[in-house]
């Protein structure tokens, strides 16, 4: 159905959602502006993409992670949105993390004691990932 | 000690997966004030995914980075609505329209990127 990345559009009514909770209230967006930044949502993503992409080539990985994006954003020009985005990251990686122990959980109730200790180690070690971007390719064979 | 953790952390766990499709809900009362960052995003990350997957040069993608790419995607979005209402009001226009966003592409550095994609 798409013929380009640009005919990828991202979900409109999510779009409007958030340009209505940028503007004060009473503001209203036409039809054709609130079509063209989604389109420019999608350039964003495209560009993003590419740019972190280079960073991760530059590492010498195959998987673009996190920090590839974040130094994508400061070589885009948009610095001011890296401190928003790390924080939403750790509030991310704890739902993760969370999530991972629920699942764990309903698996293996009994035989779990032993291995939730070495679990345990290799979660501590997922928080100092930002740092240690190189950790990044193990995890993502889940992917 | 592991036995004491169980219960915690499934208590985490069902918090957390409680307030996911709550998402709407926690934001519905929020004005402006409330801050974005500790947000989940609000865009599906399987169209982000999407997006990201159609760079040929790119091979994989973490599902960090994915994630991190939706929310910026989101910040980008209330950045521009913001610098083209500027113009709107410049107009004294309640409603922001296409012109508005062009202005602002044009005239701030950070859309250069996006000049001649919109059309």
């Amino acid at each position: 159905m798409a013929e380009r990345p640009e005919d990828l559009n991202l979900p409109n009514a999510v779009i409007t959602r958030i340009i209505k909770e940028a503007l004060p209230d009473g503001v209203n967006i036409s039809k054709e502006a609130r079509s063209a930044i989604s389109r420019a949502a999608s350039v964003f993503v495209l560009y993003a993409t590419s740019c972190a992409n280079n960073f991760a080539m530059k590492g010498k990985r195959k998987t673009l992670n996190a920090g590839d994006v974040l130094s994508a954003m400061e070589e885009m020009e948009f610095q001011r949105f890296v401190g928003p985005l790390k924080e939403s990251l750790e509030v991310y990686r704890r739902e993760q993390k969370g999530k991972k122990e629920a699942r764990k959980d309903k698996d293996k109730k009994t035989d779990s004691e032993e291995q939730d200790k070495s679990r345990e180690e290799e979660n501590d070690d997922d928080d100092e990932r930002m740092e240690e971007e190189e950790q990044n390719e193990e995890e993502e064979v889940d992917n | 000690m592991a036995a004491a953790a169980v219960p915690v952390a499934a208590a985490a766990a069902a918090a957390a997966a409680g307030s996911e499709p709550a998402g709407p809900g926690e934001e519905a009362g929020a004005g402006p004030q409330c801050p974005g960052p500790a947000r989940l995003a609000r865009l599906p990350l399987a169209r982000v995914k999407a997006l990201v997957k159609a760079d040929p040069d790119v091979t994989l993608a973490s599902q960090e980075a994915v994630f991190v790419l939706a929310r910026a995607t989101e910040l980008f979005v209330e950045t521009i609505a913001k610098d083209a209402y500027v113009y709107a009001q410049q107009g004294k226009r309640k409603t922001l329209q296409r012109k508005d966003l062009d202005n602002a592409i044009e005239a701030i550095d950070e859309f250069a990127f996006l000049e001649g994609t919109l059309d």
